[in-house]
């Protein structure tokens, strides 16, 4: 997979979608907020509402795996990056712009196929913890007979 | 908390997520298709492909389910355990027969289906706190007297249908009263042909036309209905058919878009958001389909299944029996009955129209545009024929039935919806010839133009 493709997931828009795992081997799910790469996808940084994200949080700090899927909702093309987290930290004043940039292009989005924005806005966003991690797989997940291939 | 008082997160209008590890704690997460409520303890997930997710549950029982409340967008987590996959029985069903429904939709039948009902034990709900910021917006207590309404209405559907005389105001009837009492303001029914093999549109609201419109049993959603004969209530329509058609781009990628058959569109609504859609049956035969649709996602509930497969039932038991007061046994010769004929006006200036029947694929064109075919158009054929030789204008259906030329079987015919399709299809492509009811059995042809008949 291209480095353009990676880039179609790191755009406005996108469903972000973070499962972790406590020490017992208990799964959990969150919403993300936002996710953004500085380094050409060796790492990526997944924002989590911190109204929400406790457990998430918790588990990453035992377990240190995550998973997170990225998803067009209008054409459901899905990456599920899978890594070991670095750090986690509550988000800094600075990166408050971009997560609610991307709130508001994903409820556009959501806006497009049906749900009102008058119901979205009120979605928990900040503050927001950023979770970065090591990329250390990606699949293509996009439904259909290829879904789970590994692609890098 | 319990699973009966967020039953709505479960309409699928809101994709849900499922989070599973394996055996080694490393997390998996990603979207499912559909998550089903069994009963308060119980949910089923669908597994469409042998998937990550599938394989984990294998290795590691726990999970974790997030789902949406389609009105408020308040998100609940389920934690669940695997308890087994089904892959058949009455669970199994339901969940096959909405993957069935959009994959046949959008052309890929066989490649996108349930392979499995995956059970699991919900082991707590817990409501996610402080996903929102202040209010939900748009929650509405849903009140009794709803329900108790809606137990009228379907008193009132059933009085209309018992009431009707012939099979025209039956379907017209009951249309009116579902929009009038439940709301449905888009509804459809379709009659099988068992000579066509096809489910033909005979009557319809909402929509400004569509009768005569044809699915092949087993095509789309409403074919899937038919062939399946069991009810299908679909939710976020227009999200499923997205995830249809991703999977279809998928296939085509890899195998070229040679071995993908065209999507069917949507008869009715283009935007349509919601079905529900009904077989209608008497015992095991298929009398025909029922459908309504909505822009409204959340417009048809659990209830609404319910009462229409209620109403659906009483459809198809009016349907037989206003079909059969004139059964063809009862259609014996009466000789001293004569053809009535009446005197042609000399017309003034009228409209010149061509009807061509075309032999060979039993088709009739008005002027150069397709008007009917099959048994509607040989009866067509006859009535004006027999104006244009004879100046008949007025005709039984008991003639008709005696009439083996027309090729109408000799038990169940279907004469009169037959007659209502070729009315319809008169009254909106041809309004200068006219079909019009003239008593029980009997009819009117009137002709306001000028007719060259060609036959090829």
């Amino acid at each position: 997979m291209s480095t353009e493709t990676f880039e179609h997931f790191m755009t406005g828009g996108v469903s972000v979608l973070v499962g972790t795992v406590d020490a017992d081997g208990v799964p959990s799910c969150c919403r993300g907020i936002a996710i953004a790469t500085r380094d050409n996808f060796d790492s990526v940084t997944v924002y989590v509402p911190a109204a929400t994200a406790g457990e998430t949080v918790a588990n990453v700090a035992t377990t240190r795996r995550v998973a997170v899927s990225c998803s067009h909702p209008l054409t459901h093309e899905t990456l599920q990056i899978k890594g070991v987290t670095r750090g986690v930290r509550l988000a800094p004043a600075s990166d408050e712009a971009f997560v609610r940039q991307r709130l508001d292009e994903f409820a556009a989005v959501l806006d497009e196929i049906g749900l009102p924005r008058r119901v979205t806005r009120s979605i928990a966003q900040w503050p927001a913890f950023a979770i970065d991690l090591s990329v250390e797989q990606v699949f293509d997940q996009t439904p259909g007979p290829k879904a789970g291939t590994l692609i890098r | 908390m319990k699973l009966a008082e967020i039953s709505r997160c479960f309409q699928g209008v809101i994709p849900s997520v499922v989070a599973s590890a394996d055996a080694n704690g490393i997390p998996n997460v990603t979207y499912v298709s559909q998550v089903y409520l069994v009963d308060d303890r119980h949910v089923a997930l669908s597994q469409q492909f042998f998937n990550k997710t599938r394989r984990n549950f294998d290795e590691n029982p726990n999970g974790c389910v997030e789902i949406y409340d389609p009105v408020t967008f308040q998100a609940y987590r389920l934690r669940l355990r695997f308890l087994r996959s089904e892959k058949s029985g009455p669970l199994f069903d339901t969940m096959a027969m909405r993957i069935l429904a959009i994959a046949s939709h959008t052309g890929m039948e066989g490649v996108f289906r349930l392979v499995a009902a995956d059970v699991f034990e919900v082991v707590k709900v817990e409501k996610v706190e402080g996903f929102l910021t202040g209010a939900p917006v748009g929650d509405e207590e849903v009140s009794p007297a709803g329900f108790r309404t809606e137990l009228r209405g379907l008193q009132l559907v059933s009085d209309r249908i018992n009431r009707a005389d012939d099979l025209e105001n039956l379907l017209a009837a009951t249309l009116d009263a579902l929009d009038v009492y439940f709301g449905f303001r888009h509804t459809i029914v379709l009659l099988y042909d068992h000579a066509l093999q096809r489910l033909v549109t005979i009557a319809c609201r909402g929509y400004g036309g569509g009768v005569g419109a044809e699915v092949a049993p087993g095509e789309g959603l409403i074919g899937t209905v038919a062939s399946e004969r069991r009810i299908l209530r679909i939710s976020g329509l227009n999200e499923k058919l997205r995830y249809g058609r991703a999977v279809r781009r998928s296939v085509m990628s890899d195998t070229g878009s040679l071995h993908v058959r065209p999507e069917i569109p949507l008869p009715g609504l283009p935007d349509a958001q919601s079905a529900l859609i009904i077989p209608l049956l008497l015992e095991d035969q298929l009398i025909g389909v029922l459908a309504a649709e909505s822009r409204d996602p959340l417009l048809f509930g659990e209830w609404d299944e319910t009462y229409l497969g209620i109403i659906g039932n009483q459809i198809a038991l009016g349907i037989d029996r206003v079909s059969s007061d004139e059964s063809p046994a009862q259609a014996t010769p009466q000789p001293h009955e004569p053809p009535v004929v009446r005197a042609i006006p000399p017309p003034p200036a009228r409209a010149r129209h061509t009807l061509t029947y075309y032999r060979e694929d039993d088709t009739i064109f008005l002027d150069d545009e397709y008007l009917v075919r099959n048994v509607p158009g040989r009866i067509l054929w006859k009535l004006v024929g027999e104006w244009k030789r004879q100046g008949r204008t007025a005709f039984t259906n008991r003639e008709l039935r005696l009439d083996r030329s027309l090729g109408l079987p000799d038990i169940k015919d279907n004469l009169e919806s037959r007659l209502i399709l070729l009315r319809h299809r008169l009254r909106e492509k041809c309004p200068n010839v006219q079909i019009t009811p003239a008593g029980r059995g009997k009819f009117t042809l009137d002709v306001g133009a000028e007719l060259d008949l060609v036959e090829r």
